[in-house]
């Protein structure tokens, strides 16, 4: 069973006096796909950030699997919670696929050889086999979606936190990683700009706005408030008209 | 975005590229010490049978001459000023001394462009002819102190950052610029240095953070494979044993 996630009162800001983040608290089930959606600046990202430990707040609490997130328990906590970053190229900084996606199972203790069956495994799951001498950047932007997912998934998470998944991709590409996505057990949070795939992956979605979580439900229930869409910068009536014109 | 400024060559294969990487510094690094030690009264054939040494392993390694010749005149000015720098030194202090001895100084002069010269060609051959990953994994089992092979693992990460900001801000400019750009604007250079060093940093806090949440702890894995082979040995050994030769006996 993969660790389920709950923030109480998660509150941060990066400088004084400005906060990001306001008393956020969710709770995640385990094996649930979650979605976070709001406009830019919302505090999405900051919010990802924290599950994983690289950023912790100033008041309240982030626990994983019933481990509350702190300086001593990082190891474990980054062992559990697998961070997708939005540009892949932030993500993988090594010469080759091989040694990119090898860096966290070595990182946690794996022997060279199990790195290398984990790098085998991970890149099988994303049907790129045989990519393991190639270097990262000379890969397209889809590729390079993927790899850095294998990254991730070498390391075995219960949780994954993607952070704008499916930005740059083109359609047939959003549609394969969706695939992938819904084909993984983990817990799964996916915070987004793009409420479309959101909606037909996740299970349940969360509105972000100005640092506050204005809205948590079904996904298709969210958007049909189309006032609460729209006072969040959401607004869908683009993709409406679109879809009775055609 | 795609850079090859640094590992243009590594990946090729010739019998130096085959060898360890170990056995590479090793012998690059006392390569350097035997001839650099020469002294300065040294025939000058010494340094022309070193150049035809290190001519002579350039020649199996598959490098274009032209890039290697382009990487010297990077370093020229540099070498050139030592070179000079003596010479002109001893004629500006002590002008008797210098018009009595000058055959000797000037040779001294020469003995430094050679030393320098041979240094610079053993480094660049050695950073074109392995995989720079490959060299720190190498120099980490060298026993060099884990501080500065893991700097210099970022820092390479990192000069791909910068140049990859530098190409998209002058990308940007570019497409705004008709022409060249006017003498009067050229602040703007300076306005997009600073951008770029400001994006730069912002990306680089990025990639840490990546790095971070999958356990790095301050120093880089290591999974490279290294397997000393009877070639890794014999022929670094066989390379010193001639420049020591050339010190030594010639």
């Amino acid at each position: 069973m993969p660790a389920g996630i709950i923030t109480e009162n998660l509150s941060f800001s990066y400088s004084p006096g400005r906060r990001v983040l306001k008393s956020v608290s969710l709770e995640i089930h385990p094996g649930e796909k979650f979605g976070i959606i709001g406009p830019s600046g919302s505090g999405k990202s900051t919010l990802l950030l924290h599950l994983n430990g690289i950023l912790r707040g100033e008041e309240g609490s982030v626990s994983i699997g019933g481990i509350t997130v702190n300086s001593k328990n990082l190891p474990d906590i980054r062992r559990l919670v697998g961070l997708v970053f939005q540009n892949p190229d932030d993500q993988l900084f090594n010469p080759t696929v091989e040694e990119d996606i090898a860096f966290g199972p070595l990182n946690f203790g794996l022997s060279p050889e199990d790195a290398r069956s984990r790098v085998s495994e991970a890149l099988a799951m994303m049907n790129l086999t045989g990519f393991e001498k190639l270097t990262p950047h000379h890969l397209s932007m889809g590729e390079r979606k993927r790899v850095a997912l294998a990254t991730v998934l070498s390391m075995n998470p219960e949780v994954l936190a993607f952070d704008e998944p499916f930005s740059n991709l083109d359609p047939s590409m959003v549609m394969q990683l969706m695939e992938i996505l819904r084909g993984m057990e983990s817990t799964q949070v996916i915070v987004s700009q793009s409420v479309l795939p959101v909606i037909a992956l996740c299970s349940r979605t969360a509105i972000l706005k100005d640092g506050k979580i204005v809205a948590v439900d079904e996904p298709r229930t969210l958007v049909r408030s189309r006032d609460l869409m729209e006072s969040c910068g959401l607004d869908m009536s683009l993709y409406r008209n679109y879809c009775r014109d055609l | 975005m795609r850079h090859d400024f640094i590992d243009k060559y590594g990946h090729l294969d010739s019998p130096v590229h085959r060898l360890d990487p170990r056995m590479k510094i090793v012998t690059a690094f006392t390569g350097i010490v035997v001839i650099v030690t020469e002294p300065l009264s040294a025939d000058p054939a010494h340094f022309l049978l070193y150049l035809a040494l290190v001519t002579a392993v350039v020649s199996v390694t598959r490098l274009p001459v032209t890039y290697l010749v382009r990487r010297l005149l990077l370093v020229s000015p540099f070498i050139l000023m030592a070179a000079l720098f003596y010479p002109l030194s001893v004629f500006i202090s002590r002008k008797e001394f210098f018009a009595a001895n000058q055959e000797a100084i000037l040779t001294a002069g020469a003995a430094i462009l050679m030393k320098s010269l041979l240094a610079v060609l053993l480094l660049v051959l050695l950073s074109s002819t392995e995989r720079f990953h490959r060299l720190l994994m190498a120099l980490r089992r060298l026993r060099v102190p884990a501080i500065i092979t893991t700097v210099s693992a970022l820092l390479y990460r990192y000069i791909f950052i910068i140049a990859d900001e530098a190409l998209k801000s002058s990308r940007a400019r570019d497409s705004r610029t008709p022409g060249k750009l006017r003498t009067g604007r050229i602040g703007v250079i300076g306005n997009q240095v600073a951008v770029i060093f400001l994006r730069s940093w912002e990306r680089s806090r990025i990639v840490y953070q990546s790095m971070l949440s999958r356990g790095f702890s301050g120093e880089f894995p290591d999974m490279v494979d290294m397997h000393l082979r009877t070639a890794d040995i014999v022929f670094p050994l066989l390379f010193i044993a001639l420049l020591i030769a050339v010190r030594l006996i010639i």
